[in-house]
C-alpha cells in the first residue's frame, strides 16, 4: 500500500508518454514487417502473385452418340476449335477486339455482344466468342497471339451430324444455352457456353445424351496463360442412343423426298418401333451447333416453307380418302352394311341443294365395299357416312386413337381433329349439318390429321385393333457398353372388332395395290403383297391460292403377316396414287430386302 | 438547437478532417476490393455511404448533449446493448458459422460492435471519481468493472466472435490501467493473464480457432486452409512492393485468393495496390488520429472526459494494430475490422459514435 500521493499530473503525463511510445513502437514494427515483405521480398512476392494464380477450367464432355438400329452412326462429336476471350487478360480492349475482327470473319459488335452477356461473371471467366473456327483462322490467331492478349483457343468436342439436312427433324439439334435459360432454376448444372438439346431427340433425351463436364485446375500467369495443370477431373461422356431407325430405309425415303415437301413415317407394326421418319423441307442442324449466325437464324425462322416444322408429327392435313378406311371399319363393325351391300355411283351424289361429286366422272356403277375401298369410290362412302352419322365416325376415331397424340418420343407432337356434333356446338355454337358428314366420310371438311396419326390408322388395321406408342429410341447404352434403359412396347389401343371387319378392309386395301383396278396398282411389288389406301386431299391453299392437292398414301405389308405400317404425305403433291404410293413401294422394298439378307445370313450361320 | 455556438467553434476540426480522410481512403479502397464481385461494387459502396450518413447524424445528436449527461445514462445503454446481444444469441442470423447479426427492418445489425463504445462510457462513468481522487484501484474496486466487461465478453465469444471479445477486454483493461491500479491488482491481473491462454487453449477454444493459432505459429501447418490464405495475404501485400500495383490493379484479391478481402482482410487490398509508401501514409493517418484522441483525453475538462477519450483511442488503436498485424501475419486470424476502412455498417457506426464521443469531450474542454 502506498501511503503517499504522487504528483498526479506527472503520473498522468507518464502514462500518456507510454501510450505514445507504444503507438510509435507498433507503427515501427508494422513498417519493419512491410519493409521485409514489400521491399526485401517484394520481387519474389510479385512473382508469386503473377505466377501462382490458379484457375479452374471446364473440360467439355462429349455428347452421347446416336446410332441406328444396326449401329450405324447418325450423330457424333468431333473436335473443334473454339475461340474464347478472357476479359481480364485484355490489355487494350480496342486492340484485341478490332484486331480479331480484322483477322477473322466476325463483327466487332458480335464480339461485344457476347462479352456483354457474360458481364455478370468474373473477368477471369472465358467468354466463347466463336465456335468451330477453321484451321486457317486458328493459324491466323496463333500467329498474331502477342497482339491479341486475352484471346485463347480451346479444342472442344462439337456435335456433328454427318447426314446434314437428312433426319434433322428426328435428331434435332443442340445450341448454346441462352442467358434466360441460365437464370431458369429448373435447368440445373448448366453454365455459360454449354450446349443444350433444343429439338428432336437431342431435346427429348437431353439428360441422357449430355455428359458430365470435367474440370482442370490450372496455374496461370499474369497474362492468363496456363503454366501447369494441377489437377484434372476427367469429363464423362454422355450415353449413346441406339434408335429403332433402319438407316437404309430412312436414306431411301430421304432421297425419294428430295425437292418435295411433306412427311413420312414407317412403324414396326408389332412394337411401334419407328423405322423411318422424314419431314421436308429441312434444315442443317450442324449450323446450330457451331453457333448459328443471325442471318441464318432469320432465314430459317422466316422461311415461308417452315423448315423447322416436323411435318410427320406436327403437320395437320385433311386425310382425304385414306380416312375411308376408318369409315369402312365403323360401318362394317356396327353391322350397318355387309360385304355385299351395294350402292350405285353415277359420278355424283345429290344431297340437299348441292351435288357431291365422285372423283370418277362417269361413276363406278354399283359398288360394294371391296371395290369402294379399292377404287376409292366417293359416292359409296357418302352413302355409308350418312348411315353412320358424324358422332359414330368420331367415336371410331377416338377408338383408333386419332383424337389424341400418339405419344412418340419427340417433343412438340400436335393433335389432330375429328369433328362431332358436340365439338361443333362447343367451337362454333352451331348445330352439325348432315352435309358436313358427307364430306367427313371421305376425309374432307373439318378433319385434320398428322402423318403419324394416319400411320397409326394403318397399323390399327394391320394389327387388327392393336396399336403401340411410336418409339424412336430402342435403348440407351453407357460409354462402357452397359444398357441403361430399354423401352418396352406400350400399347396405345386394343380394340376388339369382328374378324370379318378386318378381313374385308384388308382385302380392300390389298386390292388397292394388287388388283388392276386398284388406285395404286402401279406401286405393286412382285414378291411382297402391300396393302394400302391412296388419298388425294383438297388443300385449303395459302391466301386463297389453290396450290393443288395433298397426296397421301397409307400402307402396311406384307398382307398376311404385316410387320411394317406407314403413311406418306406429299404436300401439294397431287394424286396419292402417283405421288405418294411409289414411296411406300420403295420403303417396303428396302425394308424387306434387308430382311431377306438377314434371313439368308441366319440360314448360313445355322449350317 | 440546444447546441451553444461557442461549442461549435470548439469542435476539433483536426480530428474530423483526419477521420474524413481515412473514410475517403476506405471508400475508394472498398470500390477496388468489391469490383471483382459478381454483384459489383455498387451495393457495397451504397451501404457503406448510407452507414456513414447515419453515423454523421448520430455524431450530430451525440455532440448536442454534454458527455456527462450521456454518461449518466450509460447504465441504460449498457443494459440495452446486453439485451441486444442476448437477442442475437436467441434469434440471430447465422452467417459464416457464427450468429452475430440480427435483422431489424431488413438491416443486419451486429450489436456486439456497439458494445465497444458503450462499455467505454459505462466504465468511465463508474471510475472517474476514483481517478479524480487519485485513488489507485484495489481488487475490490475492479471487481464491478471486470464483471461489467466479462458479461458481454462471454456472450460475444459465444456467438462466436472472438475478435470483438478481445477488443472489449483489452480496452477495459487499458481503462483500468489508465485510472490507476494498486500493485497487488497488477500482480493479480498479470497472474490471471498468464494462466488464461492455457485455460483457453485447453477448454475454451474451438478447433478452428486453435487451427488459426497453429497456422500462425507455423504457416505450413494447414497449407490448404488458414495457412494458405495467410500466405496469399502476404503475397498480396508483398507483391505491392514500394509503390504498389496501382489503384484497382491488385490481382491477388480480384482473383479471390484472399477471403474476406473487403472486411477483415481489407488491408491486403490497400497494401497490394498502394505498396509500402501508401501503407506508411495510412499508418501515419491512423497514428495521427489516435494521438489526437489522446491529446483530447489529456486536455479534457474532467476525468470522465479523459477516460472516455482515452478508451476510444485505445479501442481504435487495438483494432488498427491487430487488424493490420493479422493481414501481414504478425497476429493470428481474428475477425476484427479496420476502423473507417473495412466494409460493414455496424463497424462504421461504432467508429463514428466513438468519434462523436471524443468530439463531445473535446468541445466541452472549457467550462462556461
Amino acid at each position: 500500500m502506498e501511503n503517499f500521493v504522487k504528483d498526479d499530473t506527472t503520473q498522468e503525463n507518464r502514462k500518456y508518454k507510454w501510450c505514445k511510445w507504444l503507438l510509435v513502437l507498433t507503427i515501427i514494427i508494422l513498417i519493419i514487417r512491410l519493409w521485409d515483405i514489400q521491399i526485401m521480398k517484394g520481387s519474389d512476392m510479385r512473382k508469386l502473385s503473377e505466377q501462382n494464380r490458379i484457375r479452374i477450367k471446364k473440360v467439355v464432355a462429349p455428347r452421347g452418340m446416336i446410332y441406328d438400329k444396326a449401329g450405324r452412326v447418325m450423330a457424333d462429336t468431333r473436335p473443334s476449335f473454339n475461340m474464347y476471350i478472357i476479359p481480364e487478360d485484355i490489355k487494350d480492349f480496342n486492340q484485341t477486339v478490332d484486331g480479331l475482327a480484322k483477322l477473322i470473319n466476325i463483327d466487332r459488335e458480335d464480339i461485344i455482344d457476347k462479352m456483354k452477356v457474360a458481364s455478370g461473371f468474373p473477368p477471369s471467366f472465358p467468354v466463347k466468342i466463336k465456335s468451330d473456327i477453321s484451321m486457317d483462322e486458328v493459324a491466323k490467331i496463333e500467329a498474331n497471339r502477342i497482339y491479341l492478349p486475352g484471346v485463347t483457343i480451346q479444342i472442344e468436342p462439337k456435335r456433328n451430324y454427318p447426314y446434314g439436312m437428312m433426319m434433322a427433324h428426328m435428331l434435332g439439334y443442340v445450341s448454346e444455352i441462352s442467358d434466360d435459360e441460365l437464370k431458369n432454376k429448373s435447368l440445373k448444372g448448366y453454365s455459360l457456353g454449354d450446349n443444350i438439346g433444343r429439338y428432336g431427340l437431342e431435346r427429348a433425351y437431353e439428360p441422357y445424351l449430355r455428359g458430365k463436364d470435367g474440370e482442370k485446375r490450372v496455374e496461370v500467369n499474369a497474362m492468363g496463360r496456363e503454366v501447369r495443370t494441377l489437377e484434372t477431373i476427367e469429363p464423362i461422356a454422355g450415353n449413346n442412343l441406339y434408335l429403332n431407325i433402319n438407316l437404309d430405309v430412312q436414306l431411301a425415303v430421304e432421297k425419294a423426298f428430295e425437292n418435295k415437301k411433306g412427311g413420312c413415317i414407317a412403324l414396326e407394326t408389332k412394337t411401334g418401333a419407328v423405322i423411318a421418319l422424314i419431314s421436308r423441307p429441312s434444315f442443317d442442324p450442324n449450323k446450330f451447333a457451331s453457333g448459328i449466325t443471325k442471318e441464318d437464324w432469320k432465314a430459317i425462322t422466316t422461311d415461308k416453307m417452315h423448315p423447322l416444322q416436323n411435318r410427320a408429327i406436327q403437320g395437320r392435313y385433311p386425310p382425304g380418302s385414306t380416312f375411308k378406311i376408318l369409315t369402312a371399319m365403323k360401318v362394317l363393325g356396327d353391322g350397318l352394311i355387309n360385304e355385299k351391300t351395294g350402292f350405285t355411283c353415277r359420278g355424283g351424289f345429290p344431297f340437299g341443294n348441292r351435288v357431291f361429286k365422285c372423283w370418277k366422272k362417269g361413276g363406278h356403277g354399283t359398288v360394294s365395299i371391296h371395290r369402294g375401298i379399292m377404287e376409292s369410290c366417293d359416292v359409296f362412302f357418302y352413302n355409308v357416312g350418312l348411315k353412320l352419322g358424324i358422332n359414330r365416325i368420331h367415336d371410331m376415331s377416338e377408338a383408333v386413337g386419332l383424337t389424341k397424340i400418339t405419344g412418340i418420343d419427340l417433343p412438340g407432337e400436335k393433335n389432330g381433329l375429328v369433328p362431332s356434333t358436340e365439338w361443333k356446338q362447343k367451337t362454333y355454337g352451331q348445330p352439325w349439318y348432315e352435309g358436313e358428314t358427307v364430306s367427313v366420310s371421305i376425309g374432307q371438311g373439318a378433319v385434320w390429321l398428322t402423318p403419324i396419326q394416319l400411320a397409326q390408322l394403318s397399323a390399327f388395321v394391320a394389327n387388327e385393333g392393336v396399336t403401340f406408342k411410336p418409339q424412336i429410341v430402342n435403348r440407351i447404352v453407357s460409354l462402357e457398353g452397359k444398357t441403361i434403359k430399354t423401352f418396352e412396347p406400350v400399347m396405345n389401343t386394343n380394340v376388339k372388332l369382328k374378324k370379318e371387319v378386318f378381313r374385308i378392309v384388308k382385302e380392300g386395301m390389298q386390292g388397292v395395290v394388287n388388283e388392276p383396278s386398284g388406285t395404286a396398282y402401279g406401286s405393286r411389288l412382285p414378291n411382297i403383297s402391300i396393302c394400302g389406301k391412296t388419298g388425294t386431299a383438297q388443300s385449303v391453299g395459302e391466301k386463297g391460292k389453290n396450290l393443288g392437292d395433298h397426296a397421301w398414301f397409307i400402307a402396311f405389308a406384307p398382307a398376311a403377316e404385316p410387320s411394317i405400317s406407314m403413311s406418306i404425305l406429299i404436300e401439294y403433291g397431287g394424286h396419292g396414287s402417283s405421288a405418294a404410293a411409289p414411296v411406300a413401294k420403295l420403303i417396303t422394298e428396302t425394308f424387306f430386302k434387308e430382311r431377306v439378307e438377314i434371313k439368308e445370313a441366319r440360314i448360313h450361320e445355322n449350317r | 438547437m440546444k447546441i451553444d455556438k461557442r461549442r461549435v467553434s470548439h469542435l476539433d476540426w483536426y480530428l474530423i478532417i483526419n477521420g474524413l480522410i481515412l473514410f475517403a481512403i476506405g471508400i475508394f479502397n472498398l470500390l477496388s476490393a468489391t469490383s471483382s464481385f459478381y454483384s459489383g461494387s455498387y451495393s457495397f459502396i451504397m451501404k457503406q455511404l448510407i452507414s456513414f450518413s447515419i453515423g454523421l447524424i448520430l455524431i450530430f445528436i451525440i455532440i448536442q448533449y454534454d458527455y456527462r449527461i450521456i454518461a449518466n445514462h450509460s447504465k441504460l445503454f449498457y443494459a440495452l446493448a446486453i439485451a441486444f446481444i442476448l437477442l442475437v444469441l436467441i434469434i440471430g442470423m447465422m452467417a459464416g458459422g457464427a450468429k452475430r447479426w440480427i435483422n431489424v427492418f431488413g438491416i443486419s445489425i451486429q450489436p456486439s460492435e456497439f458494445m465497444k463504445p458503450i462499455l467505454v462510457i459505462f466504465l468511465a462513468n463508474m471510475l472517474y471519481e476514483k481517478k479524480r481522487a487519485g485513488q489507485a484501484l484495489s481488487l475490490r474496486d475492479i471487481s464491478t468493472p471486470m464483471l461489467a466487461t466479462l458479461i458481454p465478453f462471454i456472450l460475444i465469444v459465444k456467438q462466436p466472435d472472438l475478435g470483438t471479445g478481445i477488443i472489449i477486454v483489452l480496452t477495459s483493461l487499458s481503462i483500468l490501467w489508465f485510472v490507476g491500479l494498486k500493485k497487488s491488482t497488477y500482480a493479480l491481473l498479470l497472474g490471471v493473464g498468464a494462466i488464461i491462454p492455457f485455460i483457453a487453449w485447453q477448454y475454451l477454444m474451438k478447433p478452428y480457432q486453435k487451427m488459426r493459432v497453429l497456422s500462425f505459429i507455423n504457416i505450413d501447418a494447414d497449407p490448404s486452409g488458414f495457412g494458405y490464405h495467410a500466405k496469399q495475404a502476404i503475397i498480396g501485400v508483398g507483391s505491392g512492393k514500394f509503390f504498389g500495383k496501382g489503384y484497382m490493379a491488385g490481382t491477388q484479391h480480384k482473383l479471390q485468393f484472399i477471403p474476406e478481402h473487403h472486411t477483415d482482410f481489407i488491408f491486403t487490398v490497400f497494401g497490394e495496390e498502394w505498396g509500402f509508401l501508401g501503407s506508411i501514409v495510412l499508418f501515419l493517418l491512423f497514428m495521427s488520429f489516435i494521438l489526437r484522441c489522446l491529446k483530447i483525453a489529456q486536455n479534457a475538462h474532467d476525468e470522465l472526459g479523459s477516460i472516455i477519450a482515452f478508451g476510444v483511442a485505445t479501442m481504435i488503436y487495438l483494432q488498427f494494430a491487430i487488424n493490420v498485424m493479422m493481414a501481414i501475419h504478425l497476429a493470428p486470424v481474428v475477425g476484427i475490422p479496420l476502423p473507417f476502412i473495412s466494409y460493414g455498417g455496424s463497424s462504421m457506426l461504432t467508429v463514428m459514435i466513438s468519434t462523436g464521443l471524443v468530439l463531445n469531450v473535446s468541445m466541452r474542454r472549457y467550462m462556461f
